[in-house]
């Protein structure tokens, strides 16, 4: 109402301070919904790309390299189109505090991933000592001084030179930044694997719905291994993620409470100036109810307002400007500065969310104020 | 048509402290009648007004207009009633200053949600019979005393109601402005609409077109 | 428990629900008790001015409620994903015992609220003011039953367990289920057809002799007819499949979200004609024959529009 909106205008500071530090709320929240979102996205993509089954060995309760014999029976199974052993491993880069991954691919030999399979049609990684490259990891030693090439530290103590052919780009950044692609042997020289044993294994289904009775066959065969399916992986990701935003969202109701308190603090002490505006509206004929409709009108423009400008914020720190800052502390996927773009999704059901969070409790602040207004007794204000 | 039966009005301060602002009063105004309030300031006048409009609520005894109970409606009928059939002038004319003088006029419209064309003639209408219509965007503050004072009459008059109370009028008024008022009174007067003015300024007392004039003291009428 | 974003949302909010709730309760035990219109004490007028306080934070309440469920259906379409099992919001309401009784408790306090706001209208229109009492008293039942939804929610949303695999849809409405649902599939299809026609045509015929007790009460069993109905036979038709009887599927994207529409038509319909049986001002009585015989009207033309058009396209039944 026209009115509403003009009596706003009037009270200006007042109005610019609440719409100032709702603004701030709902535009921290949906950036927070926006980045998760967007990651999960990727994560979903990405996730689709891994193996069906992966299969670790165990010992003691402690992850361990598993035997290649073990490939044969796996291939053996009814369902199954391809088992893979893969050798690779974590290689912790001192001087940056970084961990590299170093993944072994042969060439002529079947990938678990198309973006390998193209990689090990296209370099020739079988002289031993040269290596593939992220983009992550190219910015990382060049930081270092490396270029072209790398010294790995065996487990022995030796150094083992490998010589940088190429950068990997896969179209999934997250995937492809932080690992370094060389062959089997040269990942077996750095970590000290044995020749009969492989990482893991991965496991090629072409059924899904098969996938689940084969890992429990897999279980049975070999009861020692951690037998993990794309479903598992799927789920604990959403789980990472909504703890991660979890937190955020138990951090934001603590502020939101605060907000709340303020709001109702601001709008109960009336100054005599507002109390006496008010008495005249009564005294001219104004009913309770229309001042709590008009006061009503206020808060949700307000809130309403607030949450637009927030939304519309949000929409252009997290997509335009790629969410610097707060972008970090959701990827922490490896050490290394993840350095992707976030798939523009639009996702109405944040902006549901953050709605629900945000102008219904800045209106349920301010309904005790408005009352305490609107049933003022004109008598006394105008005396 | 407007009567006051047995009212009385206490005032609280506190458990010890209370004040009779009125004490028994009982009066009858005719539909048409302009009806003088005289007396010293405290003498209760401006607390019969009060009442009068259903700004308060008496302690005992009863006010009727046009035979409705007034001081037994529940809060918003009263403000209801307000609005259609009493147009009050305060003393200090109680307009909003940070607003304009239209919007100050078309105050007491606005919770019906009126058509806008409608709106608008009722508001050059009332602005044009006050001789304020070249100021209607000024914002209030800005107004001269007799101009605010047009305002506050047209902002009584904008739901063209019968029934006018005015509170202390000429107060804060010189003489000239205190004269220009009485003539805008005699000019509703002919109108046929019910009058009451609280005064204690004599211009008052000698007017010809005053129906009558009631002595109120100590809360009592003499 | 299981935490989501929504499922936090909805929490929260319940958790404003119950407080601005409680002060309303409070308040209306006040006024219920000592509430006398024509007296002038200083209690009286201060049990006025509550009053609008608690008549506020009903309003508030009721309106939010709305949207609120939708966002609760939404909530549980969502959780869909993630439960093993379930492929609609039907397998997240039947993870839980709580599940059922949570549904059918929102949609009753949705009429219920709906009731108080209409007889607090009424009652503000008349210058004695005449069931601020009433209204009162009822508002103190009512606090109860939105108590125990509110409760009922949260233990519903604390013992959902995602490693628990749970009844999809498929199982559940269908005559293999366990429950009483089972039964009603002995139910023909002509029998149950034509029990819900002849329920519409009652209510056009108490509504044309505005004969405002049976139209309550035939509106009233319009409600279990239809939803019976949907399950049974129209349901059917959205899927275009024989099999899939769910009454939650057609919430979805896939069917253009028009479960919302059809039991928001549906509500309309059967809320408006509640309020005739009630109703003692003629005005309202007027409208709500209206809007209740034109809703009830949109929600029977689109759900039989399904079969028809399906017969029209295929030439046989299902």
């Amino acid at each position: 109402m026209q009115y509403a909106i003009n009596s706003l205008l009037r009270q200006k500071t007042k109005t610019i301070f609440i719409i100032i530090i709702f603004t701030i709320l709902t535009f921290l929240l949906t950036s927070i919904f926006f980045i998760t979102h967007s990651i999960k996205y990727e994560l979903d993509t990405t996730a689709n790309n891994l193996p069906q089954i992966i299969i670790q060995n165990q010992q003691a309760g402690r992850l361990t390299n598993i035997e290649t014999t073990i490939l044969d029976d796996i291939l053996q199974i009814d369902g199954v189109s391809d088992a893979i052993g893969r050798v690779w491993g974590y290689y912790y880069f001192k001087q940056a505090n970084v961990n590299f991954i170093v993944m072994g691919i042969d060439n002529f030999e079947n990938q678990y991933k198309k973006s390998f399979t193209n990689i090990s049609n296209k370099y020739d990684l079988s002289d031993n000592n040269s290596m593939i490259i992220g983009n992550g990891v190219k910015k990382i030693l060049k930081k270092n001084y490396y270029t072209d090439y790398f010294n790995f530290i065996t487990p022995g103590g030796t150094l083992k030179k490998v010589n940088i052919k190429g950068v990997f780009n896969s179209n999934i950044p997250l995937e492809s930044n932080d690992i370094i692609l060389t062959s089997k042997d040269v990942v077996r020289e750095i970590f000290g694997i044995d020749e009969q044993y492989f990482t893991d294994i991965v496991v090629k289904i072409p059924n899904p719905k098969e996938v689940n009775t084969i890992a429990t066959k897999i279980k049975q065969l070999y009861p020692n291994t951690k037998v993990i399916t794309q479903e598992q992986l799927k789920v604990s990701y959403q789980e990472i993620f909504d703890y991660k935003s979890g937190i955020f969202l138990v951090l934001f109701i603590v502020a939101l409470f605060t907000f709340f308190m303020i709001v109702y603090d601001k709008s109960s002490g009336l100054s005599s100036e507002e109390k006496r505006e008010i008495g005249i509206l009564k005294a001219i004929g104004w009913k309770v109810d229309d001042i709590l409709k008009e006061k009503f009108y206020e808060s949700f423009i307000i809130s309403f307002f607030a949450y637009l400008v927030g939304v519309i914020s949000a929409l252009i720190y997290v997509y335009i400007l790629q969410a610097p800052l707060l972008k970090n502390i959701f990827i922490g996927y490896s050490a290394l500065n993840v350095d992707f773009i976030l798939p523009f999704v639009l996702d109405t059901q944040s902006l549901f969310l953050v709605f629900f969070l945000s102008v219904p409790i800045y209106i349920a602040a301010t309904i005790i104020p408005s009352w305490r207004t609107a049933t003022i007794e004109a008598d006394k204000v105008l005396r | 048509m407007i009567k006051l039966h047995n009212l009385t009005k206490i005032y609280e301060l506190n458990k010890n402290n209370k004040v009779v602002a009125l004490d028994n009063i009982n009066l009858e105004f005719q539909q048409g009648e302009l009806i003088i309030l005289k007396g010293a300031s405290g003498s209760g006048k401006s607390t019969i007004l009060s009442l009068l409009a259903g700004l308060s609520k008496p302690t005992n005894g009863e006010v009727i207009i046009q035979d409705q109970r007034i001081s037994k409606l529940p809060d918003d009928f009263l403000a209801l009633f307000r609005r259609e059939n009493i147009g009050f002038i305060f003393q200090k004319y109680n307009l909003i200053p940070t607003m304009s003088v239209w919007e100050n006029i078309a105050l007491p419209l606005i919770p019906t949600n009126p058509d806008e064309t409608i709106l608008k003639e009722k508001l050059s209408k009332v602005m044009q019979q006050f001789n304020i219509s070249h100021k209607e965007n000024s914002i209030v503050k800005n107004l001269s005393g007799g101009e605010q004072q047009r305002v506050a009459i047209a902002r009584a008059m904008i739901n063209n109601p019968n029934i006018i109370i005015a509170d202390e009028p000429t107060a804060n008024l010189d003489e000239k402005l205190s004269l220009h008022f009485i003539q805008i009174l005699k000019q509703l007067k002919s109108s046929n609409k019910t009058i009451i003015v609280a005064t204690h300024d004599p211009l008052f007392f000698d007017l010809d077109f005053v129906d009558k004039i009631i002595n109120i003291h100590n809360g009592r009428v003499q | 428990m299981f935490l989501t974003p929504e499922i936090l949302t909805l929490q929260i909010l319940n958790l404003i629900f119950l407080s601005f709730g409680t002060i309303a309760f409070i308040l209306s035990i006040k006024i219920a008790l000592k509430w006398d219109l024509n007296a002038t004490t200083k209690l009286q007028y201060s049990l006025e001015k509550q009053s609008f306080l608690t008549a506020t934070i009903i309003k508030y309440i009721f309106t939010l409620k709305i949207p609120l469920f939708l966002f609760f259906i939404f909530t549980l379409d969502k959780l869909s994903n993630i439960l093993p099992g379930a492929m609609c919001a039907a397998g997240v309401v039947n993870a839980t015992v709580y599940g059922n009784y949570l549904l059918v408790l929102k949609v009753i306090n949705i009429y219920i609220f709906g009731f108080w706001l209409v007889l607090h209208y009424v009652d503000i229109k008349q210058p004695t003011l005449p069931y601020t009492k009433q209204k009162f008293q009822f508002f103190i039942v009512i606090y109860f039953l939105l108590l125990i939804e509110i409760i009922i929610e949260y233990l519903m949303f604390s013992s959902i367990d995602i490693s628990k695999i749970v009844n999809c849809c498929g199982t559940l409405y269908s005559s293999a289920a366990t429950s009483f649902i089972s039964k009603l599939f002995l139910i023909s299809n002509q029998t149950i057809l034509f029990v819900f026609y002849f329920n519409f045509i009652l209510i056009i015929f108490s509504y044309i002799k505005k004969y405002k007790q049976l139209f309550s009460i035939v509106n009233f069993l319009f409600i279990i007819v239809s939803i019976i109905s949907l399950i049974l036979f129209f349901g059917t038709y959205i899927y275009e499949l024989p099999t899939h009887h769910c009454p939650f599927c057609y919430l979805q994207k896939d069917y253009y979200y028009v479960g919302y529409l059809i039991y928001i038509l549906l509500f309309l319909g059967t809320f408006n004609g509640l309020l005739v049986g009630f109703s003692t001002d003629d005005i309202l009585t007027n409208n709500s024959f209206k809007k209740s015989i034109i809703f009830n009207t949109l929600f029977v033309l689109l759900v039989s529009a399904y079969p028809i058009v399906f017969f029209i396209k295929n030439g046989v039944w299902l």
